[in-house]
């Protein structure tokens, strides 16, 4: 079973799933790491191949430093590393990004029977590049998935969805985007980070070899722009009290007690 | 009558499957006519099932305009790719500036194929919308970069502007019994999917969790370390007579279950007290408890968002003070 | 391009016809002294029973029975109203149904169906059945914005 993995970098929100103290290979001042549910979908994919046979290619679109992320997923046992990177890629929505991962994939020989990415990223969240990546590929899409069985010439994969659990036939090829609950992701082993990064081959890809045309990518290609940033304006002035615990404490009781939710003696209302 | 300009206005797809706990349809009306008043257009709902007489009715009941009503045995179950079928062909004849659909298990892998095929522009889970008059253009306010800041989104020439949101953003409007709607039944022509087939669908088991419904909340955040300091939470919630709510990293490291989840992507609550323990106050989480009566917030860090909606902030360290709330809460029973 | 038919949607009450909702129907002239007529009755809110009224004809254009507001306002056919758990039948001399008129309540509205096979002093067929209900032919008026205004 040829499948191929969508990873993306994200910046870094500390899990404990990850050490990072272990990564000094890894150059950069900012810390950034695999989209923990791609990494699931990673995982899913070793798993299968190592039980069915194939192929395990993993695809990111990114800056260069992304490459960190497709040198980690080789090191954790993937067969090739696709980096689509390039200036015109950068600033693109879920619609323009959907559209190379896509021209990626079409351009693997074999097609992949199977293509996996987490349902979500952390930084971005929206749970778009999935289904759009399922559409322009023309593939059938399931969301959210839990559980993977392998059948004859199609999966039977279970998922939550909207209070339902459901149970779905899917024939292949197929796109699914994974959740947590998928399986538990092994450790990265040590060594193999190290050959990773000093032996193995990343295939880089830009505009030109996926044969797309600079209107279609990146920034030019997105239907959506940020129109502005801002931060959350203050919505409470409360009191911010420093000082002993126990002040803390007594203050947390005092509040307790305006709210009524203590009596001022003993006991409650 | 001119329905075809009329057809140009604000759409809601209706989603009503789990419709006794999933309100967001009946929400997203609300906001769309709002947002339609102020572009002086329709509000349009989209009514899809093999039978849909009861939401088309309850549609208008809440203020939509006309229904486009659609039944048919395919459309029984709610199938991405079935569903592109019929609405992407409608989305093209009739040419909404606006399309809106709620942040539901659905909405969030339909509308993004949808708005692929129609190569126009999603933004997912906004937590605010509004337009601008002058342009028609529509701002799409959602939590960017992990959560810290807000990002306004909009779409400036693809057509229509699509965006989700989650249950509980919006308010719906009363039902109004006296209420009568246009009801459109536009061709349609189905092609079910059928490299996907539903095999089983059961309801999930949920424990009686009604977060919603107490008086009083505390939500447990990374900054308590551990499953056991999470768990810790618990003598403090029933000494309060409250429950338990938890942020998206607590149920990511699988200190508790998925049900305790509150924000942008779980619960909204408004209790009396919410207090909140080691969580620094991501925008994804703090919109699932902004209508809280009061606000405490205990954390280490006194730059933490969250400060900035307490009303009291006691800035410490949560796995000191909490043995010692504890132990002061049980010396007043 | 995309075709449409259109009907018209009330919060609390609707018929199903030509497999559409609409708020009531009128087939005929209820105010006529003669003659085949048909009128399901836009309802206010609060009112969750439909309202039937109806002249049921034979081919010569004899008053089989009349039906005024769901009861029998004159029955030469010796039919009979057969209550029925939110709705009713009409059976006739043989006790053969000749309209059944039902209510389905959802959480906040309601919804009714017909069962009806009627022709008007000509022998033409004017109320069938369709899919769960009737459809209507010939001169019909399919959208009732307000209750009927009948004469004295």
């Amino acid at each position: 079973m040829n499948i191929a993995v969508c990873i993306k970098q994200v910046p870094d929100v500390p899990s404990i799933r990850m050490d990072r103290e272990r990564m000094t290979i890894i150059r950069d001042g900012v810390e950034s790491v695999i989209n923990p549910l791609d990494y699931v979908a990673l995982q899913a994919a070793l798993d299968l191949r190592d039980r069915q046979g194939g192929e395990v290619v993993v695809v990111t679109m990114g800056p260069p430093q992304s490459e960190e992320a497709l040198r980690e997923a080789v090191a954790a046992g993937a067969d090739r590393a696709i980096l689509l990177t390039g200036p015109a890629f950068s600033g693109a929505d879920t619609l323009a990004t959907s559209h190379v991962l896509a021209a990626a994939i079409s351009k693997l020989d074999p097609f992949p029977d199977l293509v996996l990415c987490g349902t979500q990223t952390t930084d971005s969240d929206t749970a778009h590049v999935g289904p759009q990546m399922a559409e322009e590929l023309n593939l059938p899409q399931v969301c959210g998935v839990n559980e993977i069985h392998v059948e004859e010439d199609y999966l039977t994969v279970k998922r939550l969805s909207d209070g339902f659990v459901e149970t779905l036939q899917v024939s292949l090829p197929a796109l699914l985007t994974v959740t947590q609950e998928l399986c538990s992701v092994g450790h990265l082993p040590f060594g193999d980070l190290e050959v990773a990064f000093s032996e193995r081959e990343i295939t880089q890809w830009g505009l030109k070899d996926l044969e797309l045309k600079e209107e279609e990518v990146g920034l030019r290609g997105s239907a959506t722009q940020v129109w502005k940033l801002s931060a959350p304006p203050p919505k409470r002035e409360g009191d911010l009290v420093s000082g002993s615990p126990q002040i803390l404490v007594d203050h947390f009781i005092r509040k307790l007690e305006d709210l009524s939710i203590l009596d001022e003696e003993d006991g409650y209302k | 009558m001119d329905t075809s300009n009329d057809l140009k206005g604000v759409w809601v797809f209706g989603d009503y499957r789990n419709y006794f706990q999933n309100r967001v349809t009946l929400q997203l009306i609300a906001k769309a006519r709002d947002l339609a008043d102020k572009l002086n257009t329709k509000v349009i709902a989209l009514a899809l099932g093999d039978r849909v007489h009861q939401w088309a009715m309850e549609y208008v009941a809440h203020g939509v305009d006309i229904v486009l009503a659609a039944e048919h045995p395919d459309l029984k179950s709610y199938q991405v790719e079935t569903y592109c079928s019929v609405v992407a062909p409608w989305v093209e004849a009739f040419q909404p500036q606006i399309f809106l659909a709620g942040a539901t298990s659905f909405g969030r892998e339909f509308f993004p194929r949808l708005a692929k095929r129609l190569h126009t522009g999603l933004s997912a889970d906004c937590v605010a919308l509004e337009v601008d008059t002058e342009t028609g253009l529509l701002l799409q306010t959602t939590p960017g970069f992990g959560g810290e800041l807000l990002a306004e989104i909009v779409t400036p020439d693809h057509r229509p502007q699509m965006a989700t949101v989650h249950p509980g953003v919006f308010q719906e409007r009363p039902h109004n019994s006296e209420a009568v709607g246009r009801i459109l039944y536009p061709d349609v022509d189905v092609v079910p999917e059928t490299r996907v087939k539903l095999i089983r669908s059961k309801r999930q088991q949920t424990r009686q969790i009604k977060l919603e419904e107490a008086p009083v909340v505390v939500v447990g955040g990374r900054g308590l370390g551990s499953r056991e300091q999470f768990e810790s939470l618990f003598e403090l919630a029933e000494l309060l007579e409250g429950e338990v709510g938890a942020t998206r990293p607590v149920i990511g490291s699988g200190w508790t279950e998925k049900e305790r989840l509150l924000g942008q992507t779980g619960k909204t609550v408004k209790p009396k007290l919410l207090v909140s323990i080691g969580a620094s106050g991501a925008v994804q989480y703090t919109t699932g408890i902004l209508g809280s009566e009061t606000i405490v917030a205990i954390n280490r860090d006194p730059q933490a968002p969250i400060f900035n909606m307490a009303d009291l902030g006691l800035v410490g360290d949560a796995n000191t003070l909490l043995p010692l709330l504890i132990e002061a809460l049980r010396k007043r029973i | 391009m995309v075709g449409f038919t259109e009907s018209r949607v009330s919060a609390h009450h609707n018929y199903l016809v030509n497999d559409r909702l609409t708020p009531g129907f009128v087939v005929g002239n209820p105010n006529s002294d003669n003659g085949f007529f048909f009128l399901a009755d836009s309802l206010l809110p609060g009112q969750d029973t439909p309202l039937i009224s109806t002249r049921l004809v034979n081919a010569k254009g004899d008053t089989l029975l009349e039906l005024y507001l769901n009861n029998i306002a004159a029955n030469p056919a010796g039919c009979t109203n057969q209550s029925l758990p939110r709705g009713f039948r009409i059976l006739d001399s043989s006790s053969e149904p000749l309209l059944e008129v039902l209510t389905q309540d959802f959480p906040m509205g309601h919804l009714t169906r017909i069962k009806a096979r009627l022709f008007d002093e000509h022998g033409d067929l004017r109320i069938g059945p369709l899919g769960e209900s009737i459809q209507v032919q010939g001169e019909a008026k399919l959208i009732l914005d307000a209750p009927f205004i009948f004469n004295s």
